[in-house]
């Protein structure tokens, strides 16, 4: 079973989104605190993380480029998601693999993780 | 105005100055003239015993006396220095007892003498009335353009305007004191000729403008007319103030440009509250999207749920959900867009496509929401452009809504592409209420809506037009609309052709 981390300082987004991937056959963790983010994804061992660009406390492209960085995380593909379209271009720089912007359809980051984990 | 009175005169030495002006221009060559016959008289009877010593020196005194006065007071004034002098000669001729040959001869160099000073007063008088109107008309003509100008200033000093006057002769600026109230500060009346020699920093559009940049310079020097310019000025101290300017420049009769004027208006205030309006639009948008997120997440998850119980009531009412929370989501981003391209913030990633396949994929996914329309597009040939994909869907995407919303069920909607000189041309025509003439110009406007004759409106912002407009617009495209009211619209856009 894949395993996928969730990061979104939105409960309701984190909650959703962890019921949905459930559902469709994924274990699912998640933190609404950027600054853990790290440390779960090094105690979790996700496949993949979906990754919020604008975390209260934390800028996800941070978070991003840190476990781009850690030669045992870099190879983690990380999808990043925002309600801010602007910000495409530096989470792409920041090594994430996919940009979603918010509000999305699930199909949307479904067929993108799909891709990523295949 | 009274005219001035006629104090300014030639100056001339005036020996009865403080006897008051108006009396003694007939007393002074009077009592002058009497003055120096009897000291003539009194010189030849008591000094010299000798009537013929005196003649010549005599009548250089007198013609000096009628020089003198004819200069002073004009021709009159020469005249009664003449009149007294003949009379003096008259006397003396009678007190010698002259008779015969000496009378006759005496009498025949009086009147000689006579006509000689007349001749004289008349000259000299006239010579001094026409420079005394000439030199009344230059001062009063002086003293009209001191007075224009003291009102020409009064009044832009009164205006609720900033106002610049600059002149080309002297390459200087003055300004009212409604700009001086705006900057806080007097204008260095010198128009610089770098930009270190300026005490504020101008910008437009962020680039810092050098003097001979500034639209009152632009106007003086080049002959240009600048039309609600927005620049930036940026004090020392870091204030920044944000102007509206217009400038134009002023040729005399041989067209050759002799000054230039600039109006300046304060839009700091207006720009701020329009920052802050678009920085709440801005934020409250990108709030509005968090719960959506989640509402629309949480709606697959009911939506799966119910699928697998087969209650087909409860799915309808939740494909209703979704369709309105997609709804709220396009508002949401129409918001966007119209604040985006008011800051000047809508970008576009241009890349080659083909429209028509463009058009295609707009019908499979806007036709899902027509009511009985009938769409019809014919497919040639590919037409590519260079634009951004995404943005021109969402014009197609608006086109092809309101063809739908503002036309009947069952009616037609006719969508063509077309190549036309290195342009693609794309028209949707639809059957339905159509606009009026007036209206025409205005549906491109922001949050202008197209009402029926019923003056009913229909429902949305209004912003699908405008945010279609600047799209086409920054893509260096045409956006216009043919339509009669009660028969349908049509309406076209133009884009370039991809050169590839």
């Amino acid at each position: 079973m894949k395993k996928i981390l969730v990061v979104d300082d939105d409960e309701g987004i984190v909650d959703s989104l962890e019921e949905i991937l459930e559902e469709e056959g994924y274990q699912v963790d998640s933190t609404v605190r950027g600054e853990e983010a790290l440390p779960k994804v090094l105690t979790f061992r996700p496949d993949l993380v979906v990754l919020d660009v604008l975390i209260s406390g934390t800028d996800g492209r941070d978070v991003c480029r840190q476990l781009k960085q850690t030669p045992n995380t870099k190879d983690i593909p990380v999808v990043m998601i925002s309600a801010r379209t602007d910000t495409r271009p530096s989470a792409l720089k920041a090594g994430a693999a996919d940009f979603i912007s918010k509000p999305f359809d699930v199909d949307d980051l479904l067929r993108s993780i799909q891709k990523r984990l295949d | 105005m009274p005219l001035t009175k006629v104090k300014h005169s030639l100056p001339v030495f005036n020996p009865f100055a403080r006897l008051g002006r108006a009396r003694y221009s007939t007393v002074a060559p009077l009592a002058t003239t009497i003055l120096a016959a009897v000291l003539i008289e009194f010189i030849v009877n008591s000094i010299l015993h000798s009537p013929e010593a005196v003649g010549i020196p005599a009548i250089f005194v007198f013609i000096a006396l009628i020089v003198y006065f004819s200069f002073r007071d004009g021709i009159k004034g020469g005249l009664i220095t003449t009149g007294i002098t003949v009379g003096y000669y008259l006397y003396i001729i009678y007190s010698r007892d002259y008779s015969g040959e000496q009378l006759r001869g005496s009498l025949e160099t009086t009147v000689l003498l006579g006509s000689l000073y007349a001749g004289i007063s008349v000259v000299i008088g006239w010579l001094k009335q026409t420079l005394d109107r000439v030199i009344v008309q230059e001062i009063e003509a002086r003293e009209l353009a001191e007075q224009g100008r003291i009102r020409l200033e009064s009044i832009l000093d009164q205006l609720p305007v900033g106002v610049i006057l600059a002149d080309a002769k002297t390459n200087s600026m003055q300004a009212n004191r409604y700009l001086e109230k705006i900057l806080q500060q007097k204008l260095i009346p010198e128009i610089p000729d770098d930009i270190s020699k300026t005490r504020n920093t101008t910008t437009r559009n962020g680039k810092v403008l050098k003097p001979n940049e500034w639209p009152i310079t632009q106007a003086l020097r080049e002959g240009k007319r600048v039309f609600a310019q927005e620049i930036e000025v940026i004090k020392p101290e870091g204030k920044r103030l944000f102007l509206r300017v217009n400038a134009t420049p002023i040729r005399n009769g041989t067209r050759k440009i002799v000054a230039a004027v600039s109006t300046v208006y304060d839009i700091t205030t207006e720009k701020e509250h329009e920052q802050r309006k678009n920085d709440f639009i801005n934020m409250a948008s990108h709030e509005l999207k968090t719960p959506i997120t989640s509402m629309k997440l949480y709606l697959e998850l009911l939506e799966r749920r119910v699928q697998k119980s087969q209650d087909i009531k409860t799915i309808e009412a939740l494909k209703k959900i979704q369709r309105q929370t997609d709804r709220l989501q396009e508002l949401i981003n129409d918001l966007l867009d119209v604040s985006r391209i008011q800051t000047g913030k809508l970008r576009f990633q241009k890349e080659s496509f083909d429209l028509c396949e463009g058009v295609e994929e707009t019908i499979e996914v806007v036709g899902q929401l027509a009511k009985n329309h009938r769409i019809l597009f014919k497919k040639k040939a590919s037409i590519n452009v260079y634009a951004d994909r995404f943005r021109i869907y969402q014009v197609l995407t608006n086109l092809l809504t309101n063809a739908i919303k503002y036309s009947p069920p069952e009616s037609k909607i006719i969508i063509k592409v077309t190549k036309e000189d290195k342009k693609a041309v794309v028209s949707v025509q639809d059957f339905g209420i159509g606009i009026d003439q007036d209206q025409l110009k205005k549906v491109f406007d922001r949050l202008y809506q197209v009402t029926d004759s019923k003056e009913k409106t229909f429902p949305g912002l209004g912003m699908g037009l405008y945010i279609s407009k600047e799209i086409i617009r920054r893509h260096h495209g045409k956006i216009w609309v043919e339509s009669q009211k009660g028969k349908g619209s049509t309406f076209n856009f133009t884009l370039p052709l991809s050169s590839s």
